[in-house]
């Protein structure tokens, strides 16, 4: 009964979707448009994180939360690489994640493709130099798309995944991408 | 017909034991004795199947053997051939198996002694179901017990061995007791042939009736395992030789199941239903324990061990059911429960004699008995693996296999007799069927634990990673019961038109199975069709290969997922115990398991831990609580009594006097 209560007194208190709101929505539906194209399915996304922060982790949750909920244009992400489109890597890669990068990028399942999250993918960032960094993601396995930012914002996080399958879109005839 | 195939049995089996002992070469003796014993099974086999198919008696009698009991006294009815065909099904390919497992005793003279022994076993385990009066029943019974003691302790160097033989020579004993008391007390007529007491049976006193049918059951039950009684099973097993421990599961035991329906099916008018619902309760008690044991366990034959318990308990539910019925008044319902619990004895001889073997095989090429150091077996011994599987599947009771059909009329028969009986069954049997549910589910679990923790995945060890495969008469002696296992899953109306007539020899007559390849009860008149589910199995697998051959150009076959872990090794697998801990958390209650945790920390600061350790048992708190008196109390009395023998002949010469005169004076008295 307090449980009542309490859910009646407190209300909503999530919060308004942001001014870009409408946009991200249209964006969103703009990539499962093209992934039903391409895989006759929703997207399958497998997120590596190779040595962040967390702070690009924290966006890429806010894609998942109430305000976004990319789940329900069929964005999701998975647990193993075997079921994945595309690989959101994030944070410069570290010593210890190289192999394991690697590896993950190798089971996963052709087509596909990957996405660095954030500044330290292309550059390291602040931890550039760093005796347990490896370097950058595109040194350890190629990249179709870098999103920039620290960390960047969610909605450009939903740019970067648009840009990538349309990229695939681009390049299907030939071959799967440089 | 079965006077040759008799003379021929028991010829071979003799001439094998002989053999064993005197023939010059070890190599021979060794090869000399089990093909003799072979023989002997094969002919065990036409004896039984002549029998079983001609339906007619066959009867021997010699006053030669113990004369003032009444004499060598043999018949062979349909159910006792049913019986020895089931010993010569598990003793056939054990005696082939043996050739090529006993290898390594060549020129000892244990092993000559372990052949001679398993032709005595063999033997005393076909007598017993021909035998007709209670002198030959019980010379046999007794035979049977010997000989398979002594091959339980012919391993000295396997831990335990002594102390699981002496469980085990105390467990048969005390239900020898209990058979000769029953027996004497069913001969109360005066006659100890077992005609007199079919004869005499249906005029026993009502309180005659239920010492005989306890004292059945106690001393039949513990043949069988039936809970409590079973806790020999679990000892004996892993102690004794794969062959052995595959004839004392697959058919020994099974001898406990024959007694019991002899004496109560046979000799006994029909009983009061609470006796059959003690049955069924008792065989319920004793599926669940053993297998949740069976799920628990991790020493691979003590696994199998645990699960022959949890598949008697399935025969007594259905023998349960029987007497329930029989008493009921029943006919049709009665004969179809024995028909059931016939079909499940013949069908887990088949699979569980089939399972040892493959578990001495493996046990053989690993060099462990433990399932957490096997692993990766189906790479290293992969004709071992497929044979048994199907044991596996078979003991999952997964169709088309053997196991499936006997589970299924199990189901069907408590689903039924709620319906035609007493409204007091229509809420108990449903209770009972819920159990033998969840056994049916908790065998699939243990089933898959075995198999998949024993042949898939990496090898946990060294003597896993060098495991080697069997040699070819090992493999040969798997391949007869696993092809049993299939017919007698693809045609089980062949075995069952043949038990409907066993047991309308019994005088319970029931309605025709359907002839042919589909399999429909009468009354109940629900229907199987084997040969239909296999061929959608089949479908199936056809279709799944058609399709990964379409598509092969697409499949990439890359390395397991791992994670993306560097190394892969076996600490990240699945182990026997953690495949079995949810169950064991689900049902804590029952197995109450002891955790020990001890933490080691710095002497500096507690706040820095060395080392955690965690140790965990599953002691079975039942036997404990039930056993432990009564083994406190024959210490007790042995020390009292073993103060007498001070080791001094003169004291002993005195006694000798004294007792004689004791004797002297009891005599004059009576």
């Amino acid at each position: 009964m307090r449980l009542f209560t309490k859910i009646i007194r407190t209300g909503v208190v999530t919060e308004p979707l942001p001014a870009a709101a409408a946009e991200a929505v249209t964006l969103a539906r703009e990539i499962d448009r093209r992934s039903t194209a391409l895989f006759g399915r929703a997207l399958a996304i497998r997120h590596v994180d190779a040595g962040s922060c967390n702070g690009c982790e924290l966006e890429i949750a806010g894609l998942a939360g109430p305000v976004y909920d990319m789940e329900r244009f069929g964005l999701h992400f998975v647990a193993s690489p075997r079921h994945a489109d595309m690989l959101l890597v994030t944070g410069p890669v570290t010593q210890n994640m190289a192999v394991p990068l690697r590896k993950t990028y190798e089971a996963t399942p052709d087509p596909k493709l990957v996405v660095a999250v954030g500044d330290c993918a292309r550059t390291c960032g602040v931890f550039a130099g760093s005796y347990a960094v490896a370097g950058p993601v595109d040194r350890i396995i190629p990249v179709d798309v870098y999103i920039d930012g620290c960390p960047p914002e969610p909605f450009e996080i939903l740019q970067g995944i648009l840009a990538a399958v349309g990229r695939l879109d681009g390049a299907r005839s030939g071959g799967r991408r440089g | 017909m079965s006077p040759l195939a008799f003379a021929v049995m028991v010829g071979a089996l003799a001439a094998g034991a002989v053999a064993a002992m005197v023939w010059p070469s070890p190599s021979g003796a060794r090869r000399v004795s089990l093909a003799a014993a072979f023989v002997g099974c094969l002919a065990a086999l036409a004896l039984g199947g002549g029998v079983l198919l001609s339906g007619v008696t066959w009867a021997f009698r010699s006053e030669a053997f113990f004369q003032p009991l009444g004499g060598l006294s043999v018949r062979l009815d349909p159910l006792g051939a049913f019986f020895v065909i089931v010993v010569a099904l598990t003793g056939a390919p054990a005696s082939l198996y043996a050739i090529g497992y006993l290898r390594h005793l060549d020129g000892s003279i244990r092993g000559r002694t372990m052949h001679a022994l398993f032709n005595v076993f063999l033997a005393s385990m076909c007598l017993v179901p021909a035998a007709d009066n209670v002198a030959t029943f019980l010379f046999a019974w007794e035979v049977m017990a010997l000989s398979s003691y002594l091959l339980v302790v012919s391993e000295p160097g396997q831990e335990g061995a002594t102390a699981a033989g002496l469980w085990y020579a105390v467990m048969t004993h005390a239900g020898f007791l209990a058979l000769l008391a029953a027996f004497l007390t069913l001969g109360q007529a005066g006659s100890l042939e077992f005609g007199a007491m079919r004869a005499g049976g249906a005029t026993l006193p009502a309180a005659a009736q239920a010492i005989v049918f306890l004292l059945a059951v106690a001393g039949f039950g513990s043949k069988a395992g039936l809970v409590p009684l079973h806790v020999w099973l679990p000892r004996a097993h892993p102690a004794a030789p794969s062959h052995v421990s595959a004839l004392m599961s697959a058919a020994m035991v099974k001898l406990g199941v024959y007694g019991l329906v002899r004496v109560l099916f046979d000799f006994m008018p029909p009983l009061s239903p609470w006796w059959g619902g003690t049955l069924l309760a008792l065989g319920v008690v004793t599926a669940l324990t053993g297998v949740l044991y069976s799920v628990a366990e991790t020493h691979l034959k003590r696994v199998l061990a645990y699960s022959t318990v949890e598949n008697l308990g399935l025969v007594f539910v259905a023998l349960g059911f029987a007497v329930l019925m029989r008493g009921y008044g029943n006919g049709v319902l009665a004969a179809m429960g024995l028909v059931v619990a016939l079909l499940h004895t013949l069908n887990h001889a088949v699979f569980k004699g089939l399972l040892f073997l493959a578990a001495g095989a493996v046990v053989h090429g690993a060099r462990a008995s433990s399932l957490e150091a096997f692993g990766g077996l189906i790479k290293r011994m992969p004709q071992t693996a497929v044979l048994c599987l199907v044991g596996v599947l078979a003991l999952a009771a997964v169709p088309p296999l053997n196991g499936f059909t006997s589970e299924w009329l199990t189901f069907q028969l408590l689903i039924a007799g709620a319906r035609y009986t007493a409204p007091t069954l229509a809420i108990t049997l449903p209770a009972a069927l819920a159990a033998v549910a969840l056994v049916a589910g908790l065998a699939a679990v243990s089933a898959v634990r075995l198999f998949g923790i024993t042949f898939l995945a990496l090898p946990r060890t060294d003597g896993a990673r060098n495991a080697h495969e069997a040699p070819g008469i090992m493999r040969a002696a798997m391949v007869l019961p696993a092809v049993a296992c299939l017919v007698l899953g693809l045609f089980p109306t062949f075995a069952l038109t043949q038990l409907t007539a066993v047991v309308a020899e019994l005088g319970f007559p029931m309605g025709q199975f359907d002839a042919g390849l589909s399999l429909a009860l009468p009354l109940i008149g629900s229907r199987l069709w084997p040969i239909g589910i296999a061929g959608l199995v089949a479908a199936a697998s056809v279709a799944a290969a058609a399709a990964s051959w379409i598509g092969r150009g697409r499949v990439v076959v890359g390395p397991a997922w791992n994670c993306g872990r560097i190394a892969q090794s076996p600490r990240a697998e699945y182990t026997a115990a953690a495949f079995a801990e949810p169950l064991k958390r689900v049902f804590t209650g029952f197995y109450r398991p002891t955790h020990e945790v001890s933490v080691e920390v710095h002497p500096v600061s507690r706040y820095f831990v060395r080392a955690i350790s965690l140790r965990t048992d599953l002691v079975p708190w039942m036997e404990q609580a039930m056993y432990s008196p009564l083994v406190r109390a024959a210490r007790l009395i042995s020390t009292q009594v073993s103060r007498m023998h001070t080791g001094s002949i003169h004291l002993y010469l005195a006694l000798l006097p004294a007792a004689l005169v004791v004797l002297l004076l009891i005599a004059r008295w009576i």
